[in-house]
Formats: structure tokens, C-alpha cells, sequence
């Protein structure tokens, strides 16, 4: 794991209006991430304000180290469920982490072939976010496996063999997108 | 021990963090289709289902709002039981029956309670991890006991039965065997509650038709206030539907059912004009530089 970070950090918009985030807390979340990952490229977040939803999708433009990685997050994915339009650093940790995640793993040629996230299947998005939430969670990053798991089984199942499928994604740290949407 | 208690004395533990329907509604975000430019709609539908992107955070989230409601129903069944006093159900009296029932719901609620915090615990929710909306208690607050049954048992059980029926609908879809069983249940427990409601709300104002309407009329505002901005409908556009026929289960006529169908889109439709106005709001400031 790295120890310093020498990304570049920007936040789109630059002032809220429907919600009470400040960018640069987006900015000193994500550049703590990026420090804990390793992450040196330019790093772009871009916040959709105006839903309450909680998408995420990640972009590179490229696969060298300069390549700028675009975060995309409806406003719910770092917002205080206790308190609605205020921002929460822990669930930002959660959701900007691992969209980090993966755009760090789209910088590998083994991700060559994996869609952008908007035309990932429910199925692949579902698979990614175990894979990325597991590799979080070890790094200290405060998540609900639960959450994670019970996430998994709308997709593939409630039964023991999706569940072992489960537990092999989120203990996982190298796999490649044929591995990681090799499924239950 | 003390009676009609205010809402903000609700008590509970640091865990939780209580809002309102005032506070709800000032969120300015939305996911309906305001107009073609905000449009948030998820695919072709609102509709809490497994095929929306974000489902079991839209379950857990609505299960929490579930285990909450649960324990205001509790609490509101608990004070009409203890609230006022056996009689003929003139003045602030209310049949000794009406207490059993009052009594058996209760008992019921702390079981859907404990079922619901044993689902949120499941889907990996923690207590409390979402705000507490306190509107179902205050329709709960009446000094009228009649009022409270229109509130309570035919509006909040009313909307409870909507609830569980598309989350009973989430878990079979989904495959969940415990969503959709407990669902079931505590379902056919919410039909008897709204049963309870308007069987009493009937036999009391028998004599008494202007208490009947101005019950009513309460319950229509209740109802109103329980479409949470058009959360509910018979539209897409809203997460929950309208369970017609479990409420005709419960006692509620096509015509009732019809009204808090109009209620609830005139609720959209209001809440869309609130949100295209602060839109319009927001566009009119400058951009900083």
C-alpha cells in the first residue's frame, strides 16, 4: 500500500444547492482513499445532486498511470441516512472507496473486457461490489458484510452455494473480470 | 400513569434520530419524472422491485421505516388502550371492548417489532441507521378516540397494508423466504388492525354522524399525509402501491379506496410542482465563478 498520494483531486459541482455537501469534503475523503489505495492518477468526482438515489460508476480514460479516473455518485451514496441532505464521511468512505476500487482495477488489462458500469448486469455490478467492499472492509474502511451479502443474494440467490460464492468474492484481493463474474 | 403523550416525548435510545413529514418534504431531490431534464426515473419504473439497481438498499431502507412504524403503532395502540376511559364511547370514553382490542393490537405490534428488527438485522441494516419519521405517531396525538382509530387504525394500518404487501411481493420475487413470509403475516395481522378500525369507527358514531364525517374527513387527511409526497400509488411512478385488494379485505369500500388513490396523486402532483419550483430557484443563482 502506498503511503503517499499525488493524485489530483476535483469535485463537480463546486457548490451544492439541493444538498449540504462541501466539495472539499469530497475531496479530503477521497484523497485519504487514494492514499490507502495507492491511487496516484487524476482522480475527477462528479456528484449528481439532484436524486436522492445512490448510483455509483467509476471510468478511466485510459490505463496509465496519468489516466484521470472520473467517480461518478447520485447524492444519496454520501449522504447521512440519519440525517437526509447532510454528508457523510463514513458512507462516502463506503461508496467513493469502492468505486475507487474499481476504477483502479479498470487501469488492469485482465478488465479490458468488463462494460461500463451503466451496462453492467445487476448480476456483474453485484459480483464487482462484494469484490470491492471485501478489499475495503480489510483496509479498515467501516462496512456492514450483511449489507453486502444480503446485497449478493437479490441477485444470485439465497442458497449455500451463492453464499460460499460470496465469501470467495469479498476474501478475494487479485482477481481478474473473468474470475470475478465467474458467479456462484 | 400519564396520558396523551406528545410526540417529541417518544422515548427512545441515542441510536435513533427522529424527522418529520416538514423536514422530509424540504429535500428538494427526487426521483420522479418532474420534467425531461431532472428526470431520475429508475428504468421505466419506481417501483420498489429486485430489478432496480439499488433494491435491497430500497428494501432495507423501507424495512427500517417498517421496524419504526412498528413501534409508533405500538405506542399508539398502547395510549388509546390507557388514554381513556371505559364507558359508552360518548365524550372520551371508549367501549371496554374497544380497550381489548386496542390491548390485543399492541401485542401484536411488539411481535412485529421484534420480527422486524430480526429482518432489518438480516439485510444488514443497524437500528436506527435510518432517521425515524414521526408522522405515524402524531396521527396517533388525538384527544378524540374516534379520530385516533380513523388516524391510526385505517390510515397507518391502511398504509401498513400497503407496505407489506409490496415488500411480501419484494421477498418472492427476490426469492427471500424469510421477507416474504414474515411479510405475510404480519400482513394478515395489519388487514384485522384496519378491520378493528372500521368496524369500531362504525359502531361508535352510529348515533353520531357528524362525528363519523369529521373522523373521516381526519382520516383523509392522515391519508394524505401518509402518501409521503406520492411514495404511494397506483401509478409507477410510486414505490408502493395501493394494495386494493387486501384493503377491501380491511373493510374499506371501492369508493374509499378510489379517494385515497386521488389523494395520493394529488400528492405527486404537489410534490413535483414543490420540487420544479425550487429547481426553477435553483437555476436562478449564479454560478460561482
Amino acid at each position: 500500500m502506498a503511503a503517499v498520494s499525488t493524485a489530483k483531486i476535483t469535485v463537480t459541482p463546486s457548490e451544492f444547492h439541493f444538498v449540504k455537501y462541501e466539495a472539499q469534503d469530497i475531496v479530503d475523503v477521497v484523497t485519504e482513499l487514494a492514499e490507502m489505495l495507492g491511487v496516484a492518477n487524476p482522480i475527477h468526482v462528479i456528484v449528481d445532486e439532484s436524486t436522492p438515489l445512490s448510483k455509483l460508476a467509476a471510468e478511466a480514460d485510459g490505463t496509465s498511470s496519468d489516466s484521470t479516473l472520473t467517480l461518478r455518485a447520485e447524492s444519496g451514496a454520501l449522504e447521512n441516512t440519519k440525517r437526509f441532505t447532510h454528508f457523510s464521511a463514513d458512507a462516502a468512505r463506503g461508496s467513493l472507496g469502492r468505486t475507487l476500487l474499481r476504477a483502479k482495477d479498470r487501469l488492469r488489462s485482465d478488465y479490458a473486457e468488463a462494460p461500463d458500469d451503466f451496462d453492467l448486469s445487476l448480476a456483474e455490478n453485484a459480483a464487482w461490489d462484494t469484490y470491492c467492499a471485501g478489499r475495503l472492509d480489510r483496509m479498515g474502511v467501516k462496512l456492514n458484510k450483511q449489507r453486502w451479502l444480503y446485497n449478493y443474494r437479490n441477485r444470485f440467490g439465497f442458497s449455500d452455494d451463492g453464499d460460499a460464492a460470496f465469501e470467495r468474492l469479498w476474501s478475494a484481493d487479485d482477481l481478474s473480470w473473468t474470475e470475478l463474474i465467474a458467479g456462484p | 400513569m400519564r396520558q396523551f403523550f406528545p410526540v417529541d416525548d417518544l422515548a427512545r435510545d441515542e441510536r435513533f434520530v427522529q424527522t418529520n413529514m416538514a423536514e422530509r418534504m424540504k429535500d428538494a431531490r427526487t426521483t420522479v419524472d418532474v420534467d425531461a431534464a431532472t428526470a431520475k426515473s429508475r428504468a421505466s419504473s419506481n417501483r420498489l422491485t429486485p430489478d432496480r439497481h439499488d433494491a435491497s438498499d430500497g428494501a432495507r431502507s423501507l424495512m427500517h421505516g417498517i421496524m419504526v412504524g412498528e413501534i409508533q403503532a405500538l405506542e399508539g395502540a398502547g395510549r388509546t388502550a390507557h388514554d381513556f376511559e371505559a364507558g359508552d364511547g360518548s365524550g372520551d370514553t371508549i367501549p371496554f371492548e374497544l380497550k381489548l382490542d386496542m390491548a390485543r393490537q399492541a401485542w401484536d405490534e411488539a411481535r412485529h417489532v421484534e420480527i422486524s428488527v430480526k429482518l432489518s438485522d438480516w439485510m444488514g441494516t443497524e437500528l436506527g441507521q435510518f432517521a425515524e419519521n414521526t408522522v405515524l405517531f402524531e396521527a396517533a396525538c388525538s384527544n378524540d378516540p374516534i379520530l385516533r382509530l380513523a388516524g391510526v387504525n385505517r390510515a397507518l394500518e391502511g398504509l401498513a397494508i400497503d407496505v407489506f404487501t409490496q415488500m411480501k411481493e419484494f421477498g418472492n420475487l427476490a426469492g427471500d423466504p424469510y421477507l416474504e413470509f414474515c411479510e405475510d403475516w404480519m400482513l394478515a395481522d395489519e388487514v384485522t388492525h384496519v378491520k378493528m378500525g372500521s368496524d369500531w369507527l362504525r359502531k361508535v358514531t352510529e348515533n353520531d354522524p357528524d362525528r363519523r364525517k369529521k373522523a373521516l374527513e381526519f382520516q383523509q387527511v392522515v391519508d394524505k399525509l401518509f402518501s409521503f409526497g406520492g411514495a404511494r400509488g397506483e401509478t409507477d411512478e410510486s414505490p408502493i402501491g395501493l394494495a386494493r385488494r387486501f384493503r377491501e379485505l380491511a373493510g374499506f369500500s371501492d369508493d374509499e379506496v378510489d379517494t385515497i388513490s386521488m389523494m395520493d396523486q394529488e400528492a405527486l402532483d404537489e410534490r413535483k410542482e414543490a420540487i420544479r419550483a425550487f429547481h426553477a430557484q435553483a437555476d436562478a443563482q449564479p454560478t460561482p465563478a
